[in-house]
């Protein structure tokens, strides 16, 4: 196991500073699942974006725009 | 052949030609439900006497002369993520035993204007969150996955309990079940048909599409649900327009062939069938481009930093308020996501961004691309990893999205086509990847593709 990667207790109390305390016995599937999750998403570091912004936007007044359409 | 067994086109051309009618269609097609739905259990809900009470205004109509259009009198199912007013949407999960929907989506309040007729609500893999559709058998071995998350639509229309049926598209949920049992599977554009009313996975992933008995069936089907909805914050001023697909040679069309991913950790029996209609296309008259696929290393990381947050920022009250309801794999993946920092979802979006701009360098060079839809048939429904020739072991869900993901993360088209079987008899799918709004294009393609191919029949049920 990396030192990345979070221990069940570890991950119960990120769960829990996230407002969902997890009873006990669903300590060690969380943090598997958290632990496979990260080890996936954490390939995007290798990226450099530069001033590239999120994909995420809104266009001011588009729903007005839409709804007289 | 009997009028279950008929595709949408041809219904249609019956109902007008009064060789059909809209009662007979939608008796033969109940009939088919109450034969084979005891072995598939493609639907949650089905709405028999409604569907015949409609089945006779449609032809009460009709006789007056009031045709709706190709859609008029025909039988489908919805999955259980689209909301039908007065019914419930269960999102095949028991975290919604007490919903009931008070209106229509917009996909079924545009049906229900074009005169589709409802038969039932077909079963997703819970919430949508996973490819297999557990409670719903394969169509072509009841011993294998239905494949998912739109698993009971593709089943249906397969096995003709349904003559055509909507699915939603976040990671491949329609063209993998579509692939899976030999069916046609649209994801249009993102933004393109509203979800206004339709249950959520991931917001920026999320599509609602036709799965049908043909490419043309599809076409008939998307001109009734394409055109914007202000109240679906994604929807996108289109054009609307008649996607019908006219027939002729695709001269001159440039198709692309991907040299990297898309055949990497494919099946053989899989690789041969979609080259063999790649070499179709050719044949028909396109030109084929050798094409590189950019970041494809980045793909299953944009998909899962989007989708994972996105799904359980949508489950953050009941995850809380009744997390035994539900089903295990969906329940840790909502817990499990509550552990991401923002970062990891901003790095997901802001890598989306680059790859649609990638992907649009890459589509200016070619008016589509050609590729496997899965790397693999219907896996048997115990089998939970696929082991390729080199040794690599890969989750079957892993393996179903992979080829799907691009698709979502760009927000270009995918139709899937069926082109074939493996020996086992499992049929294998081609995806046709498209520019954005770039439908007709694909379903051009692909009817042309279906018109030079052997006629496929209904899938067995056995």
């Amino acid at each position: 196991m990396s030192t990345a990667e979070l221990t069940p207790p570890e991950a119960a109390r990120w769960a829990d500073r996230a407002g969902l305390p997890l009873p006990a016995d669903r300590h060690a599937d969380v943090a598997a699942v958290a632990n496979h999750i990260h080890s996936v998403v954490a390939v995007l570091r290798e990226l450099d974006f530069g001033d590239t912004p999120p994909a995420a936007a809104y266009r001011a007044g588009e729903e007005e725009h839409g709804a007289a359409v | 052949m009997r009028p279950f067994e008929l595709s949408l086109t041809a219904v249609a051309a019956a109902i007008r030609a009064r060789d059909l009618s809209p009662v007979e269609l939608v008796d033969s097609v109940l009939d088919r439900v109450e034969r084979v739905e005891p072995l598939l259990d493609a639907y949650v809900a089905i709405a028999a006497e409604q569907a015949r009470r409609a089945a006779r205004e449609a032809e009460n109509e009709l006789a007056a002369g009031r045709d709706r259009g190709p859609l008029h009198g025909i039988p489908m199912g919805l999955k259980d993520l689209i909301d039908v007013a007065g019914t419930a949407t269960t999102a095949s999960s028991r975290v919604r035993a007490e919903h009931r929907a008070e209106a229509d989506s917009t996909v079924a309040a545009r049906l229900r204007a074009a005169g589709a007729v409802l038969v039932g609500k077909t079963h997703t893999h819970e919430f949508a969150y996973g490819l297999t559709t557990p409670q719903t058998h394969n169509a072509w071995d009841r011993d294998r996955v239905a494949g998912g998350s739109s698993g009971g639509s593709a089943v249906a229309v397969a096995a003709g309990a349904a003559t055509f049926a909507l699915g939603t598209d976040s990671g491949g949920s329609i063209r993998v079940p579509a692939a899976l049992n030999g069916v046609v599977g649209l994801k249009p554009t993102y933004g393109l048909v509203p979800r206004h009313g339709v249950t959520s996975l991931s917001w920026s992933l999320d599509h609602v599409g036709p799965i049908t008995r043909t490419v043309e069936d599809a076409a008939l089907v998307l001109s009734a649900l394409a055109g914007h909805d202000p109240r679906d914050p994604a929807s996108l001023p289109a054009p609307v327009q008649d996607y019908r697909p006219r027939p002729g040679a695709l001269g001159g069309l440039r198709v692309g062939v991907p040299r990297n991913y898309y055949f990497e950790h494919v099946d053989p029996e899989v690789e041969t069938a979609v080259r063999r209609a790649v070499d179709e296309l050719e044949n028909l008259g396109a030109r084929l481009v050798e094409v590189e696929i950019p970041m494809a290393r980045y793909v299953q990381a944009t998909q899962w930093g989007l989708m994972a947050p996105e799904a359980t920022a949508y489950h953050e009250r009941t995850l809380r308020a009744l997390p035994d309801r539900y089903e295990a794999d969906v329940r840790v993946l909502l817990e499990a996501a509550e552990l991401m920092p923002a970062g990891d979802y901003l790095r997901a979006q802001r890598a989306r961004t680059l790859m649609r701009q990638e992907w649009a360098r890459m589509l200016a060079e070619v008016d589509l691309i050609a590729a496997p839809t899965v790397p693999a048939t219907a896996v048997p429904a115990d089998q939970q990893t696929i082991t390729w020739p080199d040794g690599a072991v890969e989750g079957v869900t892993d393996a179903y999205v992979r080829l799907s993901a691009p698709a979502n993360i760009t927000g270009v088209p995918s139709l899937s086509v069926p082109v074939g079987h493996d020996r086992a008899g499992m049929p294998i799918g081609m995806q046709l990847l498209g520019r954005p709004f770039g439908e007709a294009t694909l379903l051009r393609v692909g009817h042309a593709y279906e018109r030079s191919a052997p006629v496929r029949a209904l899938a067995p049920v056995v």
